[in-house]
C-alpha cells in the first residue's frame, strides 16, 4: 500500500505552526501586558502618610482645646491642617477639607465647633461628624511631638 | 494630480465611495451636527497646541504662564476660544447624541458607532473636567477638589480612587501634572482612537436617514426623486453649517472673553466656594436634593446607572422600529431624562449666590432685589432647604424671626449684629453694617415681599 505524504508536522501533537502560533501570541501577550503594568506603576499613587514630617511650631504655641491652623508644604501647594492640643500629651492634627465637598471648614471658637460655610457640615474639636451633610469625620494626619516641636506628617488611612 | 494620485492609490475609487451616494431629502441640518462636533474638535486642538507652547504645568508656573498670556491680546483670545470651544463641543455632541437618539439610528446595524460616540462623550467631559484644573487659579483648583472627592462615597475603593485622581491626598502640583498629561495625551489619544472607527462606520454604512433610500435603491427603483447628491448639494450645505458654527465660535469668544480668576489658594484663606462648570450643573444640584448618607445614591449609584443606559443602550432597547411614533415608551423616558437634566441644570445655574447688586445702604430695598441676594450670597449655604430656619425663599424667611415693621425685635437683625451669640454667619465674617441696614429698612418698611 502507498503510504500517503503528509505535509511535515501536520498530525504531531504540537506542529511547529501550532508553536510559532502560540509563541507568538504568547510573547506579543507578555509584551502588551508589560506596557500595561508599567503604567499601572506610574499611575500608583504615593502611599498613605509616607509624607516627610514637617515642623508647624511649639507646644507652647498651641494652647489646650484650642485648635489652631497651621500650613503644611505639600508638592508646589500649601495645605491646611488644624492642629488641636487636646490636654494630658494628646494631639491631633486635623485635614481641613470637609468631608461632605471638601470645601475649608473653620474653628468657630465662640461655639468651640468646626464648621463649613459650604453645606453646613458640623464638627467637634476631635474632628467627628455632629451634623449636616459631611459622611465621615475629619481626616487625621500624623503628629509628633519631638521635645517641645509639634510635627506634622501625611494623612493617616 | 489626481491622475497620479489615482495610478498609485487608486484614489478615484475612494473619492467616488465618499462623495457619489444620494442622501435622503428627510435629512436636514440636525444630521451635520456631528460634521460640526468635529470641526470644534480640530479648532480645540489647534488652540490646544497653541496654548500648550506658552504654558507652564506646575504649581508655581501655571498661574503666571497664563496670566501673562492673558496680557496679549492674540493670546487672550486664543484662550477664550478653547474655553469657548470646550462649550461648544459639550453642547454640539449632546445634540448630536439627542438627534441620533431620536432618529433611533443607534439601533442595528449601528450599535458599535453608538458604542464609540458613547466613549466619545466620557472622553469630551473628561477633556472638559482636566481642561478646568490647568490655569490653576481658584475656580479650577475648587472644582476639581470637589470633583475629585466625589469617587471616595463608593464602597471599599472609594479612598484610593481619589488618592489614583489626584496622585496624592489632595490636589497639588502632582495632580497637575497628571491632570496635564490627561488632558493633553491620553484623552486626545483616546478620542482619536475611538473617532476612527466612528467615522469609518458612519462612511460605510451610510447615515440612518439613507436606510430607505439604500432599500428602494436595491430593488431598482429610481431614488432622484427623493434624494439630492452628496457632492455638491449636501456637502456644501454641511460645509456652511460648519462655517456658521465657526462664526458663533469666534464671535462669542471675541464678544465674551474668557477671564482669569484670582490664583489657586488651597488654604482658601478668601473663603471661596467652589462651583462646577455649567455642564455638571446639574449633577452638583441633583446633590443639593440627596441628604447626608443618600449622596452615595447621587454621587455614585446615579452616574453608574446612566453610564450603563448610555452604552448599553442598543442591547437594552429591544425594539426595532425607528418611527417616532412606534416608541413611545423610549422617547418618552428620554424626554423625561433631558427635561429633568435642563431643569436641574437651570436650577444650580439660579442657586449660585448672585453678585450683590450695590453698595451702600439702600433705603428703600426691595426683596428680590436688594435683600435677597444678600442671603443668597451669604446665608443659604447653611439656612438652604436642608431644614431649620431657611432664608432660600420669602415664605421660608417669614416664618419666624423677622417682625414686619420692627428691625429690633426681629431675631434676625440681632442674629446678623452680635447682639444674639452666636453672631452669624457662623465661622465667618458679619455682614457689612450697609447690608445690615439694608435689611432693617427693608423690615421698617413692613418685610414685604416686593
Amino acid at each position: 500500500m502507498e503510504e500517503i505524504k503528509r505535509p511535515a508536522g501536520v498530525g504531531k501533537v504540537f506542529s511547529r505552526r501550532r508553536f510559532l502560533q502560540v509563541g507568538v501570541s504568547g510573547a506579543g501577550t507578555v509584551l502588551g501586558l508589560s506596557y500595561i503594568g508599567l503604567g499601572l506603576d506610574f499611575l500608583q499613587p504615593p502611599p498613605l502618610g509616607a509624607e516627610p514630617l514637617q515642623t508647624v511650631g511649639k507646644t507652647a504655641d498651641f494652647p489646650e482645646n484650642m485648635p489652631k491652623p497651621v500650613t503644611y508644604s505639600g508638592q508646589g501647594v500649601k495645605e491646611g491642617v488644624y492642629v488641636v492640643n487636646l490636654g494630658q500629651g494628646n494631639w491631633l492634627a486635623l485635614d481641613f477639607h470637609c468631608t461632605h465637598l471638601q470645601c475649608a471648614v473653620n474653628w468657630v471658637a465662640a461655639v468651640g465647633k468646626f464648621m463649613c460655610p459650604c453645606h453646613g457640615g458640623v464638627y467637634d474639636i476631635r474632628g467627628q461628624v455632629l451634623s449636616g451633610p459631611p459622611p465621615k469625620a475629619l481626616p487625621r494626619r500624623v503628629i509628633k511631638i519631638i521635645g517641645d516641636s509639634v510635627q506634622v506628617g501625611g494623612i493617616l488611612a | 494630480m489626481i491622475n497620479w494620485l489615482d495610478e498609485r492609490l487608486h484614489v478615484r475609487e475612494l473619492t467616488a465611495s465618499l462623495f457619489e451616494h444620494p442622501v435622503s431629502k428627510r435629512s436636514n441640518v440636525l444630521d451635520y451636527l456631528g460634521f460640526a462636533t468635529f470641526y470644534v474638535f480640530c479648532s480645540q486642538a489647534v488652540t490646544g497646541i497653541l496654548l500648550a507652547t506658552v504654558y507652564r504645568p506646575t504649581a508655581s508656573g501655571a498661574y503666571d504662564s497664563i496670566k501673562q498670556l492673558q496680557g496679549e491680546p492674540v493670546g487672550a483670545f486664543v484662550r477664550s476660544l478653547h474655553s469657548w470651544g470646550a462649550n461648544f463641543m459639550v453642547v454640539l455632541l449632546v445634540l448630536h447624541l439627542l438627534r441620533v437618539f431620536y432618529e433611533g439610528a443607534y439601533k442595528k446595524p449601528r450599535e458599535l458607532t453608538w458604542l464609540l460616540g458613547s466613549v466619545l462623550l466620557i472622553a469630551t467631559l473628561g477633556l472638559a473636567f482636566t481642561g478646568y484644573l490647568l490655569p490653576w487659579d481658584q475656580e479650577g483648583y475648587w472644582a476639581t477638589t470637589v470633583g475629585t472627592a466625589m469617587p471616595s462615597h463608593i464602597p471599599w475603593i472609594g479612598d484610593y480612587l481619589v488618592r489614583l485622581l489626584r496622585d496624592g491626598t489632595q490636589v497639588t502640583g502632582a495632580t497637575l501634572t497628571r491632570f496635564y498629561s490627561v488632558h493633553m495625551l491620553i484623552l486626545p489619544a483616546l478620542l482619536l482612537l475611538a473617532f476612527l472607527p466612528h467615522f469609518f462606520f458612519v462612511l460605510r454604512q451610510g447615515m440612518a436617514s439613507g436606510d430607505e433610500l439604500a432599500k428602494a435603491q436595491k430593488r431598482g427603483k429610481c431614488v432622484d426623486g427623493d434624494s439630492l447628491p452628496f457632492w455638491p448639494d449636501v456637502a456644501v450645505r454641511m460645509i456652511l453649517f460648519v462655517l456658521l458654527i465657526g462664526a458663533a465660535l469666534w464671535l462669542l469668544a471675541a464678544l465674551y472673553p474668557k477671564s482669569l480668576g484670582a490664583p489657586a489658594d488651597p488654604l482658601n484663606k478668601s473663603q471661596y466656594v467652589p462651583e462646577p462648570a455649567w455642564y455638571f450643573f446639574g449633577v452638583y444640584q441633583l446633590l443639593k436634593y440627596f441628604p447626608g448618607k443618600l449622596d452615595v445614591l447621587a454621587m455614585v449609584v446615579l452616574p453608574f446607572a446612566g453610564g450603563i443606559l448610555l452604552f448599553a443602550l442598543p442591547w437594552l432597547d429591544r425594539n426595532p422600529a425607528r418611527s417616532v411614533r412606534k416608541r413611545p415608551l423610549a422617547l418618552s423616558l428620554a424626554g423625561v431624562l433631558v427635561a429633568g437634566m435642563v431643569f436641574l441644570t437651570y436650577q444650580g445655574m439660579n442657586s449660585v449666590p448672585k453678585a450683590l447688586a450695590s453698595a451702600g445702604v439702600v433705603v428703600h430695598p426691595g426683596f428680590k432685589e436688594n435683600v435677597e441676594p444678600i442671603f443668597q450670597s451669604k446665608c443659604i449655604t447653611c439656612h438652604g432647604t436642608s431644614g431649620g430656619y431657611g432664608l432660600d425663599n420669602y415664605t421660608a424667611v417669614m416664618k419666624k424671626n423677622v417682625v414686619p415693621g420692627n428691625p429690633d425685635q426681629s431675631k434676625l437683625i440681632r442674629k446678623l449684629e452680635g447682639s444674639d451669640k452666636p453672631q452669624m454667619p457662623i465661622g465667618q465674617p458679619p455682614l457689612t453694617s450697609d447690608q445690615i441696614q439694608t435689611i432693617r429698612n427693608w423690615i421698617k418698611d413692613g418685610a414685604k415681599n416686593n
